[in-house]
């Protein structure tokens, strides 16, 4: 076909702007950038813990955001990978006497199934009803863990298996040192970066966010929506199960409320705070809310009043998030 | 025709609920003509389109494409048979860019799950891509983001996005659907250009456009197919003209 | 398994139905007319509880409580439609979720601020405490109670909705909004009475289950995810829908914990599942869009 372009304008360049091209550069250099800046975390933040804490919920709130920010789908039910995956290395120790890497195996792999089993029942329903079963599902998680006492701790928790020591080859590293193990889960967490960012360059990145953006045209284009949605609930599910995973190993504890309802809000809170369907968002969401989780509890122990009210105003008025309102910030 | 038509329709049905919208259709369609679908609202044009393009399954009847059954065959697939179509409503990718909308296209017959090959890196697609906007005028704004272009490059795009496919039947649903005159002349030219290569089936109200552009025309009234010829047949039609007549709208 | 027994735990199977549907009402109108996904369900019906405790500590009334509290929390709710939900009209449907997520947040952690943290007894209102004996078992007579209240309120919702010009006008809009618009009927001012009028029902079964439940700031999460469940196995958003859903859910529950009562709780959420299963646009949706 050889036809002449109705817009002469077409060949024009337009003039990249300085800024643009230095968005460019950070761009392709997110990853190494990124783990750059969380090695110096520790001493920036006013405790070691918190900085575990930042890293944990950094990778439970990027797993997430495949799902909600890139996929578009709105799941209230997260908690069930995050708890599942917890509760599964927990047990994988106290139960079984499996070592660290094992047990840690074994949450994802638990995640990455129960997300499978979730995700088949939910991506079924039509539109809005995705939160809605995707929480009712996570709370069957939840009883069924408050039930199931004899395994889970009940509404105790799950307790005893205090991982003080990790071997990697033949390097021993004491797990209770807290800068110790800010690193241990730094790499475990540049790995969960790694493969969501693989995941979002990648075509598969390219049709959920087509899925994201039109269902409707998605599919007239040639995708099967329901199982790319599938795929990507799974891919969401593992990594929320690394980030239970390493909380477990983190906290040498399992509180029932790693499976409640308050854990799933939690990070969509932080997704939406930070930026979803952007990349370091729901990073900078899960530092900006555990910061602030820091300060005001000091002062006050109803900051969840305020942690509501913030997040309603970002509803409303900052959609984007800090993050994706800064990126933003730069276009047109 | 001898061969194997491209698509036949056959007796085909559909009820919603006891409500007739399609009784007893058949048709073929092939050689790189264009058919206009016409009739009043509610006449059972949309629910035509959406059988032929997979979106609802029909009640009785098959769908026939190059003699393969595809009246089982789950929507998605009915891209990859060769069948890409647009929306009455401009259905496209808004935050996307005006490339990647057209790109991500034609990637569903190249890579679907494959998260270990960058997007960026089939440099083939993305001629074709580029090919696809040429084709439609809009190689220009190749990097704009979809939502902000005007209405009708809106409507331009989704057809370079039906376009990528390299589809053998192309359903337009009302192409024209709140152009200006400017508009619709550049989208009848693309449409001109387009059915040289393809069989194409439009929805459309425009009268005079209809009679310009296309080589056949099927009417539909309450669901049936009530008339089929070329588009000087049609306008003497008697039955045709009775239907239009009765009713002002639609006929403008 | 004695048969009487069995039509006893049937009976309350029924009854634990009716308070189910009870919960989901005022989720289920809000979401059927309005299609906004009210995540504050359940604070606004622990904000329904506490307000008809702070109500009957004030009178000394359980009929007042009854009485009051729905209205002032329908007014709360009017008031938040007014200004948080109707800007999020022409946003994506998730919009409203996310804001009403926000703001169960904030309403338990006022009601905490308020009311404390600990839960509140609440009796049993003097002339309906007891039990009666309805041939198969005896009967507390609260619950019958509730029963009648919930079958008077679908009463009085069927006729508003079926016999008067405002419930025709409510159900074409829930159709068709569009076609409303261009017939000139106002749909925001519908939708702000429906929210408030679904805001209130919410609080109203906060009232009625204060007896039955331990009021706590906490008690909106399990009622949030109750009416879900009702909502989801019934499918169509519509009240026919959670009645019987609800009902169905209260059956199922009741005879699961005859049986298994460690189970009871479980049993509701994996009823969904397997409905979602069988019929993925629940019990009365059509499939398809």
């Amino acid at each position: 076909m050889t036809i002449q372009p109705i817009d002469s304008t077409s060949s024009a360049k337009r003039p990249r702007l300085a800024i643009d091209g230095l968005m460019r550069t950070a761009s392709a250099w997110r990853m190494p950038l990124t783990v750059l800046v969380l090695c110096t975390l520790p001493w920036v933040l006013p405790s070691k813990a918190l900085a575990v804490n930042v890293l944990i919920y950094g990778t439970f709130a990027v797993g997430y955001n495949l799902l909600f920010g890139y996929t578009g789908l709105l799941s209230f039910g997260h908690a069930a990978f995050f708890g599942g995956g917890a509760y599964l290395t927990g047990m994988s120790i106290v139960h079984f006497g499996f070592a660290w890497y094992t047990a840690l195996s074994t949450g994802i792999l638990g995640a990455l199934l129960l997300s499978l089993v979730m995700g088949v029942l939910s991506i079924r329903t039509r539109g809005i009803y995705f939160s809605m079963v995707t929480l009712a599902l996570a709370q069957l998680a939840y009883y069924t863990a408050l039930q199931a006492s004899s395994w889970t701790g009940g509404e105790n928790g799950l307790r005893g298996f205090t991982v003080s020591k990790i071997d990697v080859l033949s390097l021993q590293i004491d797990f209770l040192n807290p800068l110790h193990k800010y690193y241990v889960v730094l790499l475990f967490t540049a790995l969960a970066l790694w493969l969501v960012s693989r995941v979002l360059k990648s075509s598969f990145g390219a049709v959920i966010e087509a899925i994201r953006e039109n269902e409707v045209r998605a599919r007239a284009c040639g995708y099967n929506v329901e199982r790319t949605k599938l795929l990507s609930f799974v891919l969401s599910g593992g990594i929320c199960g690394l980030a239970g995973g390493l909380s477990a190993l983190h906290l040498a504890i399992v509180p029932l409320d790693t499976l409640h309802y308050h854990t799933s809000g939690l990070v969509v809170m932080m997704t939406l705070l930070g930026g979803m369907g952007s990349f370091f968002g729901p990073f900078v969401g899960a530092l900006a809310f555990l910061v602030m989780e820091d300060v005001l509890s000091l002062w006050t122990s109803h900051w969840q009043l305020f942690v509501g009210a913030i997040f309603i105003l970002f509803v409303l008025f900052l959609p984007k998030g800090i993050w994706g309102t800064i990126m933003g910030l730069g276009d047109r | 025709m001898s061969t194997t038509p491209l698509l036949a329709v056959e007796n085909v049905s559909k009820r919603f609920n006891g409500f007739v919208a399609l009784e007893g259709i058949s048709a073929t369609f092939g050689g790189n003509r264009v058919t206009a679908v016409i009739g009043p609202n509610g006449a059972g044009k949309s629910t035509f389109f959406n059988v032929l393009s997979g979106a609802i399954r029909p009640s009785t009847g098959r769908i026939l494409f190059e003699g393969r059954d595809l009246t089982a065959v789950p929507q998605h697939e009915f891209a990859h048979y060769g069948i890409a179509r647009s929306y009455q409503i401009t259905t496209i990718f808004p935050q996307l860019s005006v490339h990647e909308n057209v790109r991500v296209s034609g990637q569903a017959f190249r890579s679907r799950y494959n998260i270990w090959c960058n997007r960026d890196l089939d440099r083939a697609l993305i001629d074709k891509a580029d090919a696809a906007l040429l084709a439609v005028g809009l190689h220009g704004k190749r990097d704009r983001i979809a939502k902000f272009l005007s209405h009708g490059e809106q409507r331009a795009l989704e057809i370079a996005i039906a376009l990528v496919a390299d589809p053998k039947l192309l359903l337009l649903d009302e192409p024209t659907a709140g152009m200006g005159p400017e508009e619709t002349r550049d989208m009848v030219a693309l449409i001109e250009r387009l059915a040289a290569a393809r069989t194409i089936l439009l929805v459309e109200h425009k009268m005079k456009m209809i009679l310009g552009l296309s080589d056949r025309v099927l009417v539909l009234h309450h669901g049936r197919l009530i008339a089929d010829g070329t588009p000087a047949e049609i306008q003497s039609d008697s039955e045709v003209r009775r239907i239009y007549l009765g009713q002002s709208h639609g006929a403008a | 398994m004695d048969l009487q027994l069995i039509a006893m735990q049937l009976l309350s199977g029924a009854v634990l139905g009716a308070v189910l549907v009870m919960t989901a009402l005022g989720f289920t109108i809000i979401f059927g007319m309005l299609g906004v996904v009210n995540f504050a369900h359940g604070a606004l019906f622990m904000v329904g509880a506490y307000a008809g405790v702070a109500v009957a500590m004030q009178t000394g009334s359980f009929w007042w409580a009854l009485l009051v509290a729905p209205i002032a929390v329908g007014a709360i709710g009017l008031l938040i439609e007014r200004l948080l939900i109707r800007p999020l009209y022409s946003r994506p449907p998730d919009d409203p979720i996310l804001l009403t997520f926000g703001l169960g947040y904030v309403l338990v952690e006022g009601v905490r601020i308020v009311f404390g943290n600990d839960g509140i007894p609440f009796s049993t209102p003097s002339a309906l405490v007891g039990v009666v004996n309805l041939g198969i078992g005896y009967f507390p007579i609260y619950r019958l109670f509730v029963i009648g209240v919930v079958a008077f309120i679908l009463l009085l919702l069927w006729l508003g909705l079926e016999k008067t010009r405002f419930g025709l006008i409510v159900r074409a809009g829930a159709r068709d909004p569009q076609i409303m618009r261009v017939l000139g009927v106002d749909m925001r001012r519908l939708w702000f009475l429906v929210f408030g009028l679904g805001i209130g029902l919410t609080a109203l079964g906060g009232v009625l289950a204060a007896p039955m439940r331990n009021v706590s700031p906490e008690m909106g999460t399990i009622v949030l995810a109750e009416a879900f469940v009702v909502t989801v196995i019934g499918g169509l958003g519509s009240i026919a829908g959670a009645v019987v859903a609800g009902i169905l859910v209260g059956l199922v529950v009741s005879m699961t914990s005859l049986f298994a009562p460690e189970m009871a709780t479980i049993s509701m959420f994996a009823l969904m599942a397997l409905v979602l299963l069988i019929r993925p646009q629940g019990l009365f949706g059509r499939a398809g869009v």
